[in-house]
């Protein structure tokens, strides 16, 4: 699905990713934690190709092809998926429009027919109840006066209509409250496949209870330090990250 | 035509004038309203008129009242036709176009809503050349009034107008007054605005300036004069402006808040795109006697072209201290970070700009005081803004099922 080979990054002149490594195999959920400023965020940004975040070295392929030959919209119309950590907000674009055009990029670039209205909004409707969102969200501004709970359900409802193959989520389980975090993590193991994948960034242990990951990493200094399973994550929350930071100097 | 000379005690503006600096003077230059256009038959013109938004509307053609293609008034209102020229008061430079016209009009178009009336009607202006309406609203005390203004450029050549709209409130009076300034084909634009507001009156008023392609050779320039009267008046202005190639619009409001307890709340967005250039000057003037005003301003330019112009400017003038003013000017470009939003899920990059601009313009939109007018007007977009309008009604559609 994914293969990161030596990928190294900067921003202006400040150096961030330094020969990052990272296969996530079809179906496997993966974690990546580690402390702040290791380059989490960017390694998402990065992916989904946002202007700012330049590639000076390795490769990433998606699928076999160059992730990083595509413009940002046709990494998302082939399959990736970025949720943000801090949706922005559009006033004046409302939700059900961004939905739609999101679906028919995505279908156009597979030569599917623009979705029947009637099954998209079936579709939508579906996918609020699970994410337990009100149906007056569609009309509104996208992400606009939602609080930052809201926010955050709004990215899976996206990722849920769109059904990437690759599913980035960066820090998708900061400020949500434990309720939330069950929704949106319900969200996430929904669409759970074989043929999918998804990377979670996370600071905490406690999304791991409700989204069990294949494989946890810890990036510290623009690089994978340390693999591992489940267990990795358990033993990070009990004893912080000075000691890996330790062994990778 | 034959031209009889006209005469003003103004002066014409030059860009050196103040309130003149981003006006495209040169291209009003081309044009003489200084004579008199002959009287000629206005009631058959050639081509489609658009669909009403109100029952009633009123056809101006080059100027001149079109009996035959206008609706008779209901119940409650009255229309008179002047002939005479009109005097010159204010021999201003700002007045430069008034006063051409006072001097040049072939009539006066007055519409009176008479006493605790209530009246919906809209106005076209048909150009086929040049012309220069005239038309004064009187509000009666109480009464109220719906008033949709536009715009038809009929044929190929280029059509210059000078419009002067008078509108007086009386007290209690309400005003809800839709401006739509949609060019079709190229145009040189000059209109004068004298908004007078009654004690206890009510006004808001959307504007709406734009035009069909970006490759419409257009210049616009509108001087209005606002001047809140009576005591606890209040208006709400919302304007936006759309340009794009070579387009090229300004405007110059001056608000005058001379009596107790009144309020102005003023809204103008721009988008200014490949190397169109749009100015708007709000002048905001709160008198010794204006105790108690209230005025906002909140003025927002979008330069969404690397070689597009904007300038905004507020000018507040305030010689009482009891008074809360605010305001606020800001010409920036397109928000990188809702961009990459929306190209993050798969939209392309000339949809995902449509959509923005879209955005930055809609709460104006939303002031429109009818649903088939906004969507005439979104539908008048598409030229300039495609993939937002289908934006909206698949918004609209979808979310009404």
């Amino acid at each position: 699905m994914l293969e990161i080979n030596s990928l190294q990054t900067r921003i202006g002149d400040k150096e961030i990713l330094r020969g990052l490594n990272l296969t996530v195999k079809a179906g496997e959920v993966h974690a990546i934690m580690g402390p702040n400023g290791a380059g989490k965020s960017s390694l998402a940004y990065t992916l989904a190709g946002r202007p700012g975040y330049d590639v000076t070295g390795g490769s990433v392929r998606f699928e076999g092809a160059d992730l990083l030959a595509l413009a940002p919209e046709e990494r998302a119309q082939a399959g990736l998926f970025l949720g943000f950590q801090y949706p922005v907000e559009i006033p004046g674009v409302n939700n059900v429009y961004l939905l739609k055009a999101a679906l028919n990029a995505a279908r156009k670039h597979r030569g599917l027919a623009e979705v029947d209205a009637f099954e998209f909004l079936t579709l939508v409707r579906e996918k609020m109840r699970l994410m337990q969102m009100d149906e007056s969200f569609l009309s509104r501004g996208v992400n606009e006066g939602f609080s930052g709970g809201e926010k955050k359900r709004n990215e899976i409802l996206q990722m849920l209509v769109l059904e990437p193959k690759l599913a980035l989520l960066d820090e998708t389980d900061s400020g949500l409250d434990i309720d939330a975090l069950k929704v949106v993590a319900n969200g996430v193991n929904s669409l759970r496949s074989a043929d999918r994948s998804v990377v979670l960034v996370t600071h905490y242990q406690r999304l791991l209870d409700y989204i069990k990951p294949d494989v946890v990493h810890v990036l510290a200094r623009g690089r994978i330090i340390k693999s591992g399973g489940p267990e990795l994550a358990l033993e990070l929350e009990a004893r912080g990250y000075d000691w890996l930071l330790a062994d990778a100097a | 035509m034959t031209a009889s000379p006209i005469t003003t005690a103004s002066r014409a503006p030059t860009n050196r004038d103040e309130n003149w600096k981003y006006a495209n003077l040169r291209a009003l230059s081309r044009v003489s309203f200084s004579a008199t256009p002959d009287d000629h038959a206005n009631d058959s013109i050639t081509g489609e008129l658009p669909a009403r938004t109100t029952e009633c509307r009123l056809v101006i053609v080059d100027g001149q009242y079109s009996a035959a293609l206008s609706d008779a008034l209901p119940r409650g209102a009255e229309l008179k036709l002047d002939t005479q020229p009109a005097k010159i008061k204010d021999p201003s430079v700002d007045r430069h176009f008034l006063n051409l016209n006072r001097r040049g009009r072939r009539q006066t178009l007055r519409l009176q809503v008479l006493q605790h009336q209530s009246l919906q009607v809209e106005i076209l202006h048909v150009s086929t050349g040049i012309g220069q309406p005239a038309i004064e609203i009187q509000i009666d005390s109480g009464a109220e009034l719906t008033l949709v203004e536009r715009h038809l450029a009929l044929g190929t050549t280029a059509s210059a107008t000078n419009l002067a709209i008078d509108i007086q409130l009386a007290e209690h009076a309400k005003l809800h007054l839709a401006r739509w300034q949609h060019f079709e084909n190229p145009a040189s634009y000059i209109e004068t605005l004298n908004l007078s507001l009654g004690a206890s009156s009510e006004c808001d008023l959307t504007q709406i300036t734009s035009a069909d392609r970006r490759d419409v050779a257009v210049s616009s320039r509108s001087t209005v004069f606002v001047s809140h009267a009576g005591e606890g008046a209040q208006l709400h202005w919302n304007s936006a402006v759309i340009a794009d190639g070579q387009q090229q619009h300004d405007a110059y409001v001056r608000i005058e808040h001379q009596a107790k307890r009144v309020q102005t709340h003023q809204t103008f967005r721009g988008i200014a795109s490949g190397r169109s250039k749009i100015g708007f000057n709000g002048h905001m003037l709160v008198g010794a006697s204006a105790h108690g005003t209230h005025s906002g301003q909140s003025l927002k330019t979008l330069l969404a072209g690397s070689e597009a112009e904007a300038n905004v400017r507020p000018q507040l003038e305030i010689y009482t201290n009891e008074v809360t003013a605010t305001h606020g000017a800001t010409v920036g470009k397109l928000d990188a970070d809702m961009l990459f939003y929306l190209l993050s899920r798969g939209i392309d990059p000339s949809t995902a700009e449509s959509l923005l601009k879209w955005a930055f313009i809609s709460d104006v939109l939303t002031h429109l005081p009818s649903a088939a007018l906004r969507h005439h007007i979104e539908a008048s977009l598409v030229g300039q803004l495609p993939g937002a309008i289908a934006a909206r009604e698949s918004s609209s559609q979808e979310t009404s099922r």
